[in-house]
């Protein structure tokens, strides 16, 4: 028990480090800034109480504005996430693996499944989070730019994550 | 209960993430400025709206009570409008040119406006008028009363806010007239028949008076001034002795049809008693 949680605690502590150091200063294009933080709660197993995603996604994105000065944005765009991942985890999942207890990863899942997973979340995430930060819908066009670039850059360092936690674990 | 319990258990997750989002929210607005303006804006403009709707409904309700308040007011209106339409008929009666004749006449006298509250005057009967002007008005015994279809009598007895008038129709009655343009003048009498027609009598044989003149006060009575209309010539006929003309006049008033009447207030007519009778003297 021991063993799985502490390893997810330290990769939510690191994601968050890394947030705020680093890619907080990203704007590739003056639009895509990546967040990574979802991952955390995509990698919480099949399974998992969803009060248990709800209260993780609120203290992250609490965590998260605390640190990059955004307050209430990713609080309230990652409680919103907590709600609706294990639906799209449902959804996107092998129908084999639904049974039993399992780890949401490319190894579960396989890439194509992971990544509609993880795509459709980081979506729904950046979504929220550019509307609670714009709060307007002045400039749509530029609202879609940043959201759409920002869930591919997204998902892009989730994807390399990943890679790197499963080479890491089989190695 | 237990089905309660159950329900609130199995969602649970959904309560708290209602609160959460709620946190994150109210977090959302209280610490970012333009989000919270935005939020405030949005939130005063619906509330606005909802009580702009509310009192459009309420007003809708109050319609009848509205309605009723109108209606009472409307009637408060008429009846002023037909108090001030009375007012404005005897301030602006003036319209036949008879009428207009006798204020030309009348200019530099002053009207005392009166109304008839009784009316005794009838064919074949001794009849008075009432006036609802007495003592306190002003109104003082053998002043002339006149109306807009010429001269209607004499104030005979005053009371202290009525006062009795014998009209020119009243066998005792005795006005001094002439023929308008010739100065022949001759004393007006009523022969206690048609309300309508009276009697010039002592008009001299060689006054060539027609059907048709008019006759109008001469003035020497001192009750009227001179030149106020009284009728018109009807016939021609020898008086009873013989000596002169009898004159029937249509009169210019209709008593039966008598209400705003103007009392001719002379207040010199003591000087002009005195002055007669200071002449009289010194022949």
């Amino acid at each position: 028990m021991f063993n799985v949680i502490l390893p997810r605690i330290l990769w939510i502590l690191g994601l968050i480090l890394a947030q705020t150091l680093v890619f907080n200063h990203i704007h590739l294009i003056g639009y895509a800034t990546p967040m990574p933080y979802v991952y955390a709660l995509i990698m919480l197993p099949h399974g998992t109480s969803r009060w248990i995603y709800v209260v993780l996604g609120f203290a992250l994105g609490l965590v998260v504005d605390t640190l990059s000065n955004t307050v209430g944005a990713a609080a309230g765009a990652l409680t919103l996430v907590g709600l609706v991942t294990p639906l799209l985890l449902r959804a996107f999942a092998p129908d084999d693996k639904l049974e039993e207890e399992f780890t949401p990863s490319i190894r579960t899942m396989q890439w194509s499944g992971f990544l509609k997973f993880a795509i459709a979340v980081t979506f729904i995430h950046t979504m929220v989070f550019f509307l609670l930060e714009t709060f307007s819908l002045f400039d749509p066009l530029r609202l879609l730019i940043e959201v759409v670039s920002s869930t591919a850059l997204t998902v892009i360092f989730m994807a390399t994550f990943e890679k790197l936690r499963n080479t890491s674990r089989s190695a | 209960m237990q089905i309660l319990l159950d329900f609130l258990r199995r969602y649970n997750y959904l309560f708290l993430f209602i609160l959460l989002e709620g946190i994150s929210l109210t977090l959302l607005f209280q610490f970012n400025n333009y989000q919270g303006s935005v939020w405030n804006t949005a939130a005063n403009e619906s509330a606005a709206k909802a009580n702009e709707t509310y009192a459009s409904l309420e007003a809708y309700f109050k319609l009848g009570d509205i309605n009723a308040l109108l209606t009472t007011e409307n009637t408060k209106l008429q009846q002023e409008n037909a108090v001030l339409r009375a007012a404005l008929d005897s301030a602006t009666h003036d319209t036949t040119f008879t009428e207009r004749k006798v204020r030309q006449e009348l200019a530099g006298f002053q009207l005392l406006p009166a109304r008839v509250v009784s009316n005794g005057v009838r064919r074949g009967h001794d009849g008075y008028l009432v006036i609802n002007r007495g003592r306190k008005d002003g109104v003082r015994p053998e002043m002339g009363v006149v109306g807009g279809g010429g001269v209607i009598g004499i104030v005979y007895l005053v009371g202290e806010n009525y006062a009795l008038i014998i009209p020119v129709t009243h066998t005792k009655s005795s006005i001094s007239c002439r023929v308008r343009g010739k100065n022949y003048f001759g004393y007006l009498q009523w022969d206690g028949g048609s309300t309508r027609m009276a009697q010039l009598d002592d008009v001299p044989r060689y006054a060539k008076t027609r059907a048709g003149n008019v006759i109008e006060t001469s003035g020497y009575s001192s009750v009227f001034p001179p030149g106020i209309f009284v009728g018109r010539v009807h016939k021609v006929s020898n008086s009873s002795d013989g000596q002169s003309y009898r004159l029937d006049i249509v009169l210019g008033t209709d008593f039966a049809n008598l209400r705003d009447v103007n009392v001719v207030v002379t207040p010199y007519k003591a000087e002009i008693r005195q002055l007669q009778e200071k002449a009289d003297s010194l022949q």
